[in-house]
């Protein structure tokens, strides 16, 4: 492991709606190394996305507050100007956006959205941009990219846009890569060809990706370590195979059980967990997921866990009655 | 199995969207008005302020095409010559109007924030007080009247107009993620204004200059008939339509023949931007 890219201590997003304040994001910390791939999984509404577009410095000014601290390879996110953060972007951070139909400018040829990139950022003149953008093209699969340059968006099919996306975000060699539901919108067979690229080119450039997932297929055999989310909070994260293997959170295993497998008999009943993320205008006391937890004991609603330590290093996860640690749990 | 596919509804191929010929034939009669206007004096018409007494209300003949009115003077001539007026007001009002509307707007939407809010708040009071009534007014106290002020009025009239349309399909544009990912990878503020919103902008933009140009042409219509246009003998459809009441009993060819162009012009207009609207609209869905 190299040295820390990224230090999140204690972020804490808030919007303040008229029904009263909302924690999107309630107090998170974590590191990112240089070239790791780490994987974010929670629910739809467990502030995934917020918590990226926040290490973005992309929240809105007015009706927001966010606290604590990102350290972007020693630059503070939180509290930046705009300003600061163009300095930033792109070369330091860039995203792939969840759906590649609306993050490509529908008038522009695709090419023109690459070279715009470079010109701009990194000051090349017209022919060395375009060169640049086809070798980027090229580069992520896009056949014949020296006449998909000329191409607009509406013209290419969904993976295709999302290699464009991906070139994109690519063009100014950032060190890390915030990929927010890269696959949402594409079909199973491209969700895999994306996938495998952009782990490809993490190898190929050493640079750092946070995967943003609600599946936990995705990140299982490219992501090093993996957060799990819930209301906004961590409630396990540690490296791929102790979460996967020797999870402890019962909310993890409620995930992963309710994945299909492949080896289930035809017909099984996928498990589904019981009730619905927590609306987070209205704080409860205790754990978030009590209310939907098999395990739930009084302690659970009344008194919230904290991330402790689990016997595997850097390991941890947020339960009063952890499920018990084994030697080997089959990953259901 | 070919057969049940050949024969299931809704696999039918997507028709490539036309404009249709209604469009074109609006854009030729548009394209002929605007070239009347420029080329009048060079057309070979009859001076419109020429008062000939020897055919006076005369009805359509081989000589005068559209008849003539109570002072002698060639209706068709002064269709074509009046046309200057419409044009000039249509095209130059709203000139001013997206001149000064379309950038406050698009900034307002990009920008957000107090800038959007004081902004908002202005247009939203001017729009609340009758246009109409504020532009007689300005007309009426700024003598002596010309075309120019005219037109200045009326422009400024339109900007709340503007302002709104540009600033809600700028806000509806500037959430897009595109958007973002442009701020993201390093675009400048004007570049984004000017490569990623204008452009997405231009279909609602240009289907609204159109009616704009329309309603504007109606207003100057409606300043006409009170009197309140240019100054007579100049001819405008309005004011032809204003002379010709008392004199309608008699020779009915000269109310018929100006209305008859500005409606003709308002629906061509009106057309045009309606069908570009739906046709670039269409483009948006199959994205």
């Amino acid at each position: 492991m190299s040295e820390r890219l990224l230090e999140v201590t204690d972020l804490r997003t808030t919007f303040r709606t008229v029904t009263g304040a909302v924690p999107a994001v309630g107090g998170v910390s974590f590191d990112l190394h240089g070239n790791e791939t780490l994987g974010i999984v929670g629910e739809s509404g467990s502030g995934k996305t917020v918590l990226a577009r926040t290490i973005m410095g992309l929240q809105p000014r007015t009706n927001v507050e966010v606290t604590g601290s990102v350290l972007l390879n020693g630059h503070q996110v939180v509290g930046a100007s705009e300003r600061t953060m163009r300095t930033m972007w792109a070369t330091e951070v860039a995203m792939v956006f969840q759906d590649p139909m609306t993050s490509l400018n529908p008038v522009m040829r695709i090419g023109r959205q690459i070279d715009e990139t470079l010109r701009v950022r990194l000051g090349m003149d017209r022919h060395a941009a375009r060169a640049r953008a086809i070798e980027l093209l090229t580069m992520v699969g896009i056949p014949s990219a020296q006449s998909r340059y000329r191409a607009y968006p509406t013209e290419l099919s969904g993976g295709m846009r999302q290699r464009v996306v991906i070139a994109t975000a690519l063009a100014c060699s950032p060190k890390l890569i915030i990929a927010d539901e890269p696959t949402t919108g594409l079909d199973v067979t491209i969700q895999a060809q994306i996938l495998n690229l952009l782990d490809s080119l993490k190898e190929q450039l050493s640079m750092s990706v946070i995967l943003i997932t609600h599946d936990l297929g995705v990140v299982a055999t490219r992501a090093t370590r993996i957060i799990v989310m819930y209301a906004g909070q961590i409630v396990e994260m540690g490296d791929t195979r102790d979460v996967f293997f020797h999870h402890r959170m019962p909310y993890t295993r409620a995930l992963l059980d309710s994945s299909p497998k492949v080896t289930n008999a035809p017909h099984t009943r996928l498990a589904v967990i019981p009730g619905r993320p927590p609306n987070l205008s209205t704080p409860q006391p205790g754990c978030a997921f009590a209310p939907r937890c098999a395990y739930a004991t009084e302690r659970c609603h009344v008194e919230a866990p904290t991330l402790v330590d689990a016997s595997a290093p850097g390991h941890r996860f947020a339960c009063w009655n952890p499920l018990p640690e084994t030697s080997d749990r089959e990953a259901r | 199995m070919s057969d049940l596919l050949d024969q299931s509804p809704g696999i039918e191929p997507l028709r490539e969207q036309r404009l249709g010929p209604l469009f074109w034939i609006c854009v030729g009669w548009l394209t002929l008005n605007v070239l009347g206007a420029i080329f009048a004096n060079v057309l070979p018409l009859v001076n419109p302020l020429y008062q000939n007494y020897i055919v006076i209300n005369a009805g359509p003949s081989l000589h005068h095409l559209f008849g003539t009115d109570d002072l002698g003077r060639d209706i068709l001539s002064r269709v074509v010559f009046g046309s200057r007026v419409s044009l000039a007001v249509g095209s130059g009002a709203m000139l001013i109007g997206f001149g000064i509307g379309m950038p406050l707007g698009m900034l307002a939407a990009y920008r957000r924030g107090r800038l959007d809010s004081i902004l908002t708040a202005v247009m939203y009071v001017l729009l609340a007080f009758p246009a109409i009534i504020a532009v007689i007014a300005v007309i009426s106290f700024w003598t002596p009247r010309t075309l120019v002020k005219i037109i200045v009025v009326i422009g400024l009239a339109s900007v709340p107009l503007v302002y709104r349309v540009i600033r809600s399909a700028t806000l509806a544009v500037a959430t897009k993620d595109y958007v973002t990912a442009a701020k993201v990878q390093g675009s400048t503020d004007r570049r984004i204004l000017f490569r990623e919103l204008l452009p997405n902008i231009a279909p609602i933009a240009v289907s609204f200059l159109l009616i704009g140009v329309a309603t504007v042409v109606t207003l100057e219509g409606a300043l006409a008939f009170l009197g309140l246009s240019v100054n007579p003998p100049t001819p405008s459809w309005g004011n032809m339509i204003n002379e010709s009441r008392t004199v309608m009993a008699q020779n009915p060819w000269l109310v018929i023949f100006p209305s008859l162009a500005l409606c003709l012009f308002l629906l061509c207009l009106n057309f045009i931007g309606d069908r570009l609207r739906s046709y670039f609209d269409v483009t948006e869905v199959k994205l």
